[in-house]
C-alpha cells in the first residue's frame, strides 16, 4: 500500500522533472530536423525540417528556463522534501548564496552547462547564415547528450541521467521515510559547505560552464566543415567563436585559482589537482588549435593538424568531465566529485564526441586539402605551428600523468602519480613553457611565408640579450635563481616574449592595429608566467617555527621548517620581519574572526607599518574550516590561515570560550595553583607575563544586585595589569556581610588572569590578593601559517591583459568576416 | 628528408621522453612492509587505529601529530605527519599516506583522507593534508 505523505509539495518538482523530459525531447527533435535540413533539404530556401528544428531548439531553451525556476522554487522556498534542496542548502542561508545552491551539486553543473549552451545555440540560429544547419545539427546534438545527463528517468532498467528533483525519500533509505509525517521531522537542510559560500562561487561556476559550452561550437564548425565538404570555408567563421571559448574558459579557470587563493586553504594559487589539470586540457588545446586555424587561414598549411585540435578540444571538454564527475580521481583528487552512478553514460557521452571526430578524419581523410609543400623556416606561419604542437605536448604531458586512475582502471595496474607531483609538473610544464613563450615572441619578427634571414637573426639576437639582462636582475633579485635551471629559462622566455610582444603593440599603435589583439594577449601570458614563476617558486613562509621551546626530541633530529606558529593571544610573536599578535576575535555565527595583528619595527623601535588581518573559521555542523585573510600589497601578498585553534570548539559555536560553560566552583582548576601575594597600595606583584600594581582601595564597592546595609563592608581592590606591554585593569572586591566575608574575584581573560581580593590585614595595614595564571596550555592560542607571495599581482594583472587580448582579437576576426 | 618528417620525429622523441619521465617518476601503491624495503616515497592505502593514541599539542609543538595506521594487509605502524591535525581526523575512514619509513615509523609528507561527507551521509568526501607548502 502506498503511503500518503503529508506536507510534500511535490508539484514543482514534477513539473521541473516534465521540462527536463520536454528539453530533451525538443533537443532531440532539433537534432533530428537538423539533420534533414542537412542532407535532406539541401539548398531549399523554406525548409520544414530546419523550422522544425529551431522551433526544437527555442523550446529546449525555454524548459531550460522552466527546470531553473522549479528548482529555483525548491531552493528558494526550502522544499526539503528535495533531495537537491536538504543536501545543499539550509534555512540560515543568505540570499547570495541560495544562488550558488543551484549549481552545487552535480545536477546543477549540468544544468548551467546546458542553458549556456542552448544560449549559444540560440544566438547561432541567428547569426550563422549559410552554416545554420550542419553546424546546430551538432550543437543539437550535444544538447541531447548533455541533457541526457539530468535525465534521470530508467529505461529498461537502467537509470539514465540524474535528476535535480528527486526527492529525499526517493535518493535514500531511512526507516522515517516509512511515516507519512516525515516532514515534520526534517526542519532544516544539510547546508552549503562553508568554503562554498564565498563570493567566487557565484561567478565562477557559471563562468567556467559558459567556457565549457563554448568549446561545442568551433567544433560544430569543424564537423560541419568536413561533414559538408566545405574543407576551408569553416576556418574564417569559426576564429572568432574560438577566441571567445579561449577567453572564457580561461577567465574561469583563473577565477576558479583566485578563488583557491583567497578563500582555500591551498596555500596558493595553483596546486595542479586533477580537477584543476582537467579544467585546462581543452583550454590549452583550443589555444594551440586557434593557432593552426590562423596558420591554415593565412597559407594553406597544416589543415589537419588546425582540425583535429579544434575537434580535440572539445572531446578533452568532456574527458575531463568524466574525470571530474565519474568519481575515478578518488584516490589522487581533494575535491569531492563524487560518482553518481554515471561512469558508463559519461564514458559513452566521450566516445560520441571521439567518434564523430575519428570517423569524419578517417572518412574525409583523402579529400583533405593537405599541402604536400614545406613550409619555409623563416616564415611565422611555421613557427606559430611549432609553438601550438608544443601546446599539445604540454597538455599531453598534463593528460598523462593526471590519468593514472584511469590507467590503472584500464589496465589493472597499481600506479601512484608521482610523489612530489607540484615539482614534476613545474619542471616539465616550465620546460614546455619556456619553448612556447620563446615562439611567442621571436615569431612576430617573422613575416608570413618570408623572411629576411639575416635582419631577423640581429633582432631576434638583440632582444634575447636584452631580455637576458633583465632576467638576471629579476632572477637575482627575487630569488628564482635559487631554483631549478628550468625556472629561470621559463622565465627569460617570457621576459622576452613581453619586449618583443610589447614593441608589435607601439608598432600597432601607429598603424598596423591588427596585430594589436594578439600582441596584448601574448604580454598578458607572458606576464602570467613570470607572476607565477616569481611567486610560486619563492613564495616564502614567513610563520617558521624558530623558536627552539617547543621541538620535541623526535623532531629535533630532523632540521625540517616547521611551518605553523603556534601564537598565545596578546602575546606577540616574531615572524620574520613583522611581529604578530592575536588580539581577539569577532563572532557572527558560523564565522569566527581572529583579529591578528602585524607590526613591522624598525631598528628604533618605531612601527613602520602595521594591519589586521581577519582570517577565518566557520562552525558548522559540528566541524570547523578555516579560510585565509590576505594582505594585498603592490608586490607582494602576506597570506595567514589559520591551521588549529582552542578558542573555539565545533560543538561550542558561538560560545565565547570552552570556561563559560563551566561553572565557577569548577573554575580554578583552568589555572595554575594560585600564589597570594600580601601587598599595600602602591606595590607591585609579578607574575610570569608581566605585573599588577594595587593602585588603590575602594571602601564603597559596590556588587551587582547585593544590597549592602550599615554594619556590611565591602572593598574594591583597584589592580592594573601590566601583560605583554599591554594594559588593563581590575577590581576584585572582598565583603562581610552579615558577618560572612565574601569575595568576588575578577577575571581578566586577554590576560589569562584571575584576580582574587581574599583578606584584610588590619595589623599590617595590607591586604592579601591571590594570582590566578592560566597555564600555557589553557590560554587561547591560534595555529597558524602565515606565507609571502611576491609579485602575485603579476599574475592576475597577466591574465586580464590576456582577456583583453582575446577581445580585441574577436573584434578583429569579426570585423575581417564582414569584409570578406 | 623533409623538414616536416624531422619536426614529427622530434615531436614523437618528446612525446616517447615525457611518457618515460612519467613513469620512472610515478610511485606505487603499497604496503608499509613494501615501505620498509625502499628508500624513496611511495603510497600507502589504509586505515585509521581509532584505538589508539592520536597525538597532537599546539603547545608542545603545532607540527607534529602522530596516529596509528593499519594498511590493507593488516599490518600496524605508528605514522607521523609534520603539521597540525586535519580537521576530522578521527572521523576519516580511508586514508592514503604518501611518505617514507623513518626507522620503525612512517613519516608523512602527505595524507589523502576519505571522511563520510559532512553534509551528505550517503557520499564520500575526500580532503587533503600536505605536510608542506606547495612550492616550486
Amino acid at each position: 500500500m502506498d503511503i500518503q505523505f503529508k506536507g510534500e509539495h511535490l508539484l514543482p518538482g514534477q513539473i521541473g522533472q516534465f521540462f527536463i523530459v520536454l528539453s530533451f525531447g525538443a533537443a532531440l527533435l532539433s537534432f533530428i530536423s537538423y539533420y534533414f535540413a542537412t542532407t535532406d533539404d539541401v539548398g531549399k530556401q523554406n525548409s520544414l525540417w530546419q523550422k522544425l528544428g529551431r522551433a526544437g531548439f527555442l523550446v529546449n531553451l525555454a524548459s531550460i528556463i522552466g527546470i531553473g525556476v522549479c528548482l529555483f522554487t525548491l531552493i528558494y522556498k526550502h522544499y526539503f522534501e528535495y533531495h537537491y534542496a536538504w543536501a545543499y542548502t539550509s534555512r540560515s542561508l543568505s540570499i547570495y548564496y541560495i544562488l550558488s545552491a543551484f549549481w552545487n551539486g552535480q545536477e546543477g553543473g549540468f544544468l548551467l552547462w546546458l542553458f549556456w549552451q542552448a544560449v549559444l545555440g540560440t544566438f547561432l540560429i541567428f547569426r550563422s547564415k549559410s552554416w545554420e544547419r550542419p553546424v546546430m545539427t551538432v550543437v543539437a546534438m550535444s544538447q541531447v547528450v548533455l541533457a541526457a545527463m539530468v535525465l534521470g528517468v530508467e529505461v529498461f532498467g537502467q537509470r539514465i541521467g540524474s535528476s535535480p528533483f528527486l526527492l529525499l525519500r526517493q535518493s535514500m533509505e531511512a526507516p522515517i521515510f516509512s511515516n507519512p509525517n516525515y516532514l515534520e521531522f526534517i526542519k532544516d537542510g544539510q547546508g552549503m559547505v562553508p568554503s562554498l559560500q564565498n563570493y567566487w562561487m557565484i561567478i565562477h561556476p557559471p563562468t567556467l560552464f559558459l567556457g565549457f559550452a563554448s568549446m561545442v561550437v568551433p567544433f560544430a564548425y569543424a564537423v560541419a566543415g568536413l561533414w559538408q565538404k566545405k574543407y576551408k570555408e569553416w576556418v574564417a567563421p569559426a576564429i572568432p567563436y574560438a577566441l571567445f571559448a579561449c577567453m572564457i574558459l580561461g577567465t574561469g579557470v583563473v577565477m576558479g585559482s583566485f578563488w583557491a587563493y583567497e578563500s582555500l586553504n591551498f596555500g596558493g594559487f595553483w596546486a595542479w589537482d586533477p580537477v584543476e589539470n582537467a579544467s585546462i586540457f581543452p583550454w590549452i588545446v583550443l589555444v594551440a588549435g586557434l593557432h593552426v586555424l590562423i596558420v591554415f587561414k593565412n597559407t594553406g598549411h597544416s589543415y589537419f593538424t588546425a582540425t583535429f585540435l579544434v575537434l580535440l578540444s572539445n572531446v578533452l571538454t568532456w574527458y575531463s568531465s568524466f574525470l571530474n564527475r565519474s568519481g575515478i580521481l578518488g584516490d589522487t583528487s581533494v575535491h569531492s566529485f563524487t560518482d553518481l552512478g554515471m561512469f558508463w553514460q559519461l564514458v559513452i557521452s566521450i566516445f560520441i564526441f571521439l567518434g564523430i571526430t575519428i570517423w569524419l578524419l578517417v572518412s574525409r581523410w583523402k579529400e583533405l586539402p593537405i599541402t604536400k609543400k614545406d613550409e619555409d623556416t623563416y616564415s611565422r606561419e611555421f613557427w606559430m605551428f611549432v609553438g601550438a604542437v608544443f601546446m599539445g605536448l604540454s597538455c599531453f604531458h598534463l593528460l598523462v600523468v593526471t590519468s593514472v586512475p584511469v590507467w590503472n582502471a584500464i589496465f589493472h595496474t597499481k600506479m601512484a602519480p608521482p610523489s612530489d607531483i607540484i615539482k614534476h609538473y613545474n619542471v616539465i610544464q616550465s620546460s614546455f613553457v619556456f619553448v612556447i613563450v620563446l615562439v611567442t615572441g621571436f615569431s612576430q619578427f617573422l613575416k608570413y611565408k618570408k623572411t629576411d634571414v639575416t635582419k631577423f637573426f640581429v633582432i631576434t639576437g638583440s632582444y634575447l640579450l636584452i631580455a637576458a639582462a633583465l632576467t638576471a636582475l629579476i632572477a637575482y633579485t627575487s630569488g628564482v635563481y635559487k631554483l631549478n635551471f628550468v625556472f629561470v629559462l621559463a622565465m627569460w622566455g617570457s621576459v622576452y616574449s613581453v619586449l618583443v610582444n610589447g614593441k608589435v603593440l607601439a608598432d600597432a599603435f601607429k598603424g598596423k592595429f591588427k596585430l594589436a589583439g594578439s600582441a596584448v594577449a601574448h604580454i598578458g601570458f607572458g606576464l602570467l608566467m613570470i607572476g607565477a614563476l616569481i611567486s610560486a617558486g619563492t613564495s616564502k613562509v614567513i610563520s617558521i617555527n624558530n623558536t627552539g621551546e617547543a621541538y620535541n626530541a623526535e623532531f629535533a633530529k630532523e632540521e625540517n621548517p616547521r611551518e605553523n606558529v603556534t601564537v598565545y593571544r596578546n602575546q606577540p610573536t616574531k615572524l620574520g620581519d613583522y611581529t604578530v599578535t592575536y588580539i581577539g576575535d569577532s563572532i557572527s555565527s558560523p564565522n569566527h574572526w581572529f583579529k591578528i595583528n602585524y607590526k613591522k619595527i624598525d631598528a628604533n623601535g618605531k612601527i613602520t607599518e602595521e594591519f589586521t588581518l581577519k582570517p577565518k573559521v566557520q562552525v558548522s555542523k559540528g566541524t570547523m574550516s578555516a579560510s585565509p585573510d590576505t594582505r594585498h600589497y603592490l608586490f607582494s601578498d602576506i597570506y595567514t590561515h589559520i591551521t588549529l585553534t582552542n578558542a573555539i570548539t565545533p560543538t561550542e559555536a558561538g560560545t565565547e570560550s570552552a570556561e563559560a560553560a563551566h561553572d565557577a566552583d569548577n573554575d580554578d582548576k583552568n589555572y595554575d595553583a594560585p600564589v597570594s601575594h600580601e601587598v599595600k597600595t602602591g606595590d607591585t606583584i609579578r607574575y610570569r607575563d608581566g605585573y599588577i600594581v594595587l593602585t588603590g582601595l575602594n571602601k564603597e564597592a559596590k556588587v551587582q544586585n547585593i544590597p549592602l546595609s550599615d554594619s556590611d563592608v565591602a572593598i574594591g581592590a583597584h589592580l592594573e595589569i601590566v601583560s605583554n606591554s599591554n594594559k588593563y585593569s581590575a577590581t576584585p572586591v572582598y565583603m562581610i556581610k552579615n558577618g560572612n566575608v565574601f569575595d568576588f574575584a575578577r577575571k581578566v581573560d586577554d590576560a589569562g588572569l584571575k584576580l582574587r581580593f581574599s583578606k584584610v590585614i588590619p595589623e599590617h595595614k595590607t591586604v592579601e590578593i591571590v594570582v590566578y595564571q592560566q597555564p600555557e596550555s589553557k590560554k587561547k592560542f591560534v595555529v597558524m601559517k602565515a606565507i609571502q607571495f611576491p609579485f602575485i599581482n603579476f599574475f592576475w594583472a597577466g591574465t586580464i591583459i590576456m582577456v583583453i587580448g582575446f577581445f580585441m582579437s574577436i573584434l578583429r576576426r569579426k570585423r575581417e568576416l564582414k569584409t570578406v | 628528408m623533409k623538414k616536416s618528417s624531422i619536426f614529427g620525429l622530434v615531436v614523437i622523441a618528446i612525446a616517447i621522453a615525457v611518457i618515460i619521465s612519467v613513469y620512472s617518476n610515478t610511485s606505487t601503491y603499497g604496503s608499509f612492509g613494501d615501505a620498509t624495503k625502499t628508500s624513496s616515497e611511495l603510497h600507502i592505502v589504509g586505515h585509521l587505529n581509532k584505538s589508539k593514541e592520536l597525538f597532537y599539542d599546539a603547545t608542545k609543538d603545532a607540527n607534529y601529530f602522530s596516529f596509528y595506521a593499519k594498511d590493507n594487509n593488516g599490518e600496524e605502524r605508528k605514522v607521523i605527519l609534520k603539521g597540525p591535525k586535519p580537521e576530522d581526523f578521527e572521523r576519516s575512514e580511508q586514508l592514503v599516506l604518501t611518505g617514507k619509513m623513518v626507522g620503525s615509523e612512517f613519516h608523512a609528507s602527505s595524507i589523502l583522507m576519505k571522511c563520510p561527507s559532512k553534509y551528505t551521509q550517503d557520499k564520500l568526501e575526500t580532503k587533503e593534508v600536505k605536510a608542506k607548502s606547495a612550492s616550486i
